[in-house]
């Protein structure tokens, strides 16, 4: 038997891929084979195979796991090879984060909730990686569910943090961070609002990076860029992209704070990687996020800007709480310790 | 680990609206701050989440929307190719997407008639929200008698000049050697007058446009602007004394104790407040006097005032009751329980007419 994982898009740097590709390092550790496929790789990924293979080396007896996050025009397709089939579930972005901004965006979820409800019935098992899209999938006709927790793969952390990002960042006073894709539904828009007030009423010199990808979103990364300067804060907002690993490590030491206002997320894989590196957590209290920081994070149930910066303000000031924050992360994180959660992946996949 | 404390969310988060409100107060978060949170993305529509929050109006934005569609393609070289067959495309299915169109606006159309049907709100709501609006502005002003011709009525019941100066003199003295006195409700500027005398600086603020051109044609300082509105546009700390005769009365009990907020930011530290109003504790006040004025929106009890400026972080508050009741039940009677209940009834019933109570913003 051999394991194949497919999923329409596998890109660097992105927490999604990232699962595909740990998960098959361990089903590979246990002994089997297995391949990743999509139908578009980007660059600076390798060992991908092309969903076309699929047809060619899936035989009936092999395990066929659909990661699932968006729709797909080959779908239906793949799901006429014989094999057995385990769907993950990554969670849509609702369309109406993108009505407005991005209506390729919010065709393509809407394609993507039509086709969750309709391909239930090819699959044995469906996981969701978080109980808020465990519950989703319920909802969506599933039978058999099941909660797994992503895989992180910490080893690829095991690096030098990046010395240039350091020395640029390392011992400003006050610098946000928020890890993400740039899109309407993490709200970056919002982040960038908050650090107005942040500069007006606690320091005047506080900066705000937003780590993540821009090009799948560009209309709303060119209107979020619009709104810097309109509040007239060019020069304090950052946006790095996505970054390498040593980057990204460095950012989470550079930080003072990680503060999430996502109104959606699958699961928050960030989050816990802030956590891992000592970064207190604020956040906004929307679908999966409590969930995965469980009471590790000072977490916002009401919205109010100035109130998300006042509390990033006593985490940055107040040492006490740091720790107390920075404690219950790290015991947050071994939650979800690869070690456990891959017995647990090999447990309800039944190899 | 399990030494560690459990992150106790809801003591720390009032501790930051503890701050917020601090900022508030200092001015630090001001109407300025808030509308910058209040920016919207620029470059387009909203969020469609966002607009799910204000549905009403994104509706009436979205009907009128146009779509636009430039099928033209700059790539090089085969740009004219692709405009050309999407052109092609458009012709081929714009009967197809006509019915669609057709179908959409049939749905919205029946959409909306059913919403008005079983709402009961959708069917001219504007002309509803008017209307309310419109009832509500009538029965403030019916309140307040808005419609009595105030000219007639300051002749018959108006108090006369002497009596509040030798009143207001009582309070002057409390602002000896204070720079700048804010005399809220200033009226025809008799206690700014009795500042001026005294050496002591001061300003006053009214509504009514004629009485503060009456201030300015005797050389003092008015500005017309009503009260609460003023106490906030001015720096924190900015005056070192606060004076309101006859304002208290004239406000409902939520905007009082705005208005005291407002004067704690404005005094310096240390600097004495007084608000004289009818002592409704007087029954003939209470009960009589007091709703001779039909601007006179509720009587507030002494005991209720002093409170209000003690929850409000005023120190040094007291009571101080004056101007006595003319009428008087006669008190020579022989000692004993009659002329005990005698003395009861008078100052029951014909007591102090009118009482200030005094207090001084916090030292630090």
């Amino acid at each position: 038997m051999r394991v194949h994982q497919f999923h329409p898009v596998l890109a660097p740097g992105d927490a999604m891929s990232n699962h595909v590709f740990a998960l098959r390092k361990r089903i590979r550790h246990w002994g089997f084979e297995s391949f990743a496929y999509a139908v578009e790789t980007k660059p600076g990924v390798a060992d991908v195979r092309t969903y076309r293979r699929m047809f060619r080396d899936v035989r009936p007896d092999d395990l066929v796991i659909i990661h699932f996050s968006m729709g797909s025009e080959v779908i239906d397709q793949i799901l006429k090879i014989p094999a057995r089939r385990v769907l993950v579930y990554h969670n849509i972005t609702p369309p109406e984060f993108f009505g407005g901004i991005n209506p390729h965006a919010a065709a393509f979820a809407r394609l993507g909730l039509r086709q969750l409800a309709r391909i239930a019935p090819a699959f044995e098992l469906a996981i969701g990686v978080s109980e808020f899209n465990r519950r989703a999938l319920e909802e969506a006709g599933y039978t058999r569910t099941a909660r797994v927790p992503i895989l992180i793969d910490w080893d690829h952390f095991a690096v030098p943090p990046s010395e240039v990002v350091l020395a640029r960042w390392k011992g400003l006073r006050t610098v946000l961070l928020f890890v993400g894709r740039i899109s309407p539904n993490k709200r970056q828009d919002d982040l960038v609002r908050m650090l107005a007030y942040y500069r007006r009423c606690i320091d005047p010199e506080a900066h705000l990076v937003l780590v993540g990808a821009y090009r799948d979103q560009p209309q709303y990364h060119a209107r979020v860029v619009a709104l810097i300067e309109r509040l007239g804060l060019s020069g304090a907002v950052a946006f790095p992209g996505g970054v390498d690993d040593p980057a990204l490590l460095a950012y989470y030491r550079a930080a003072s704070c990680f503060v999430s206002l996502s109104e959606h997320e699958g699961f928050g894989v960030p989050l816990l990687e802030a956590m891992r590196f000592r970064l207190p957590v604020v956040a906004y209290d929307a679908a999966a996020v409590g969930e995965t920081v469980d009471g590790a994070a000072v977490l916002l149930r009401e919205r109010d800007l100035a109130e998300v910066a006042e509390a990033c303000a006593m985490v940055t000031e107040r040492s006490d709480l740091r720790e107390q924050l920075v404690a219950a992360g790290e015991r947050r994180v071994k939650d979800f310790d690869p070690e456990k959660v891959a017995e647990r992946t090999r447990e309800v996949l039944g190899l | 680990m399990s030494d560690i404390e459990p992150i106790d969310v809801d003591a720390l988060m009032a501790q930051v609206r503890e701050r917020i409100r601090e900022k508030r107060e200092k001015g630090i978060y001001g109407p300025d701050v808030e509308a910058l949170l209040r920016v919207p993305l620029p470059g387009g529509r909203r969020i469609f989440s966002d607009d799910l929050q204000d549905p009403l109006a994104s509706l009436a934005e979205a009907l009128d929307e146009e779509v636009e569609y430039d099928p033209r393609s700059r790539k090089p070289i085969v740009g004219p190719l692709i405009t050309y067959a999407r052109k092609a495309v458009i012709s081929l299915v714009r009967w197809w997407m006509g019915a669609i169109l057709e179908r959409q606006e049939r749905i919205n159309r029946l959409l909306a008639a059913a919403y008005d049907y079983e709402g009961q709100m959708a069917p001219r709501f504007g002309a509803r929200l008017e209307r309310l609006e419109r009832e509500w502005k009538e029965r403030r002003e019916r309140e307040v008698a808005a419609n009595l011709h105030s000219v007639y009525f300051q002749a018959r019941f108006g108090g006369d000049e002497p009596v509040i100066r030798k009143q207001s003199e009582a309070f002057v003295d409390l602002f000896a050697g204070r720079k700048r006195v804010l005399d809220l409700g200033s009226g025809r500027g008799i206690f700014l007058q009795l500042l001026k005398d005294k050496g002591i600086g001061g300003y006053g603020v009214d509504l009514d446009p004629r009485m503060v051109a009456q201030c300015r044609e005797k050389g003092l300082e008015a500005h017309e602007v009503d009260a609460l509105t003023h106490l906030r546009q001015i720096e924190a700390g900015s005056v070192d004394g606060l004076y309101a005769r006859h304002l208290a009365e004239h406000v409902l009990p939520g905007e009082l104790i705005e208005i005291l907020r407002a004067c704690r930011r404005a005094l310096a530290p240390g600097a004495p407040l007084v608000f004289v109003t009818p002592n409704p504790a007087t029954l003939t006040v209470g009960a009589h006097t007091f709703w001779l004025d039909p601007q006179h929106l509720r009587p507030i009890p002494p005991e209720l005032f002093k409170f209000y400026l003690e929850v409000e972080g005023f120190t040094e508050v007291e009571i101080r009751t004056f101007e006595p009741t003319e009428k008087r039940l006669r008190e020579d009677v022989p000692e004993g329980p009659i002329r005990d209940n005698v003395k009861l009834l008078n100052k029951t019933l014909f007591g102090d007419r009118d009482y200030a109570v005094i207090g001084c913003a916090p030292a630090k």
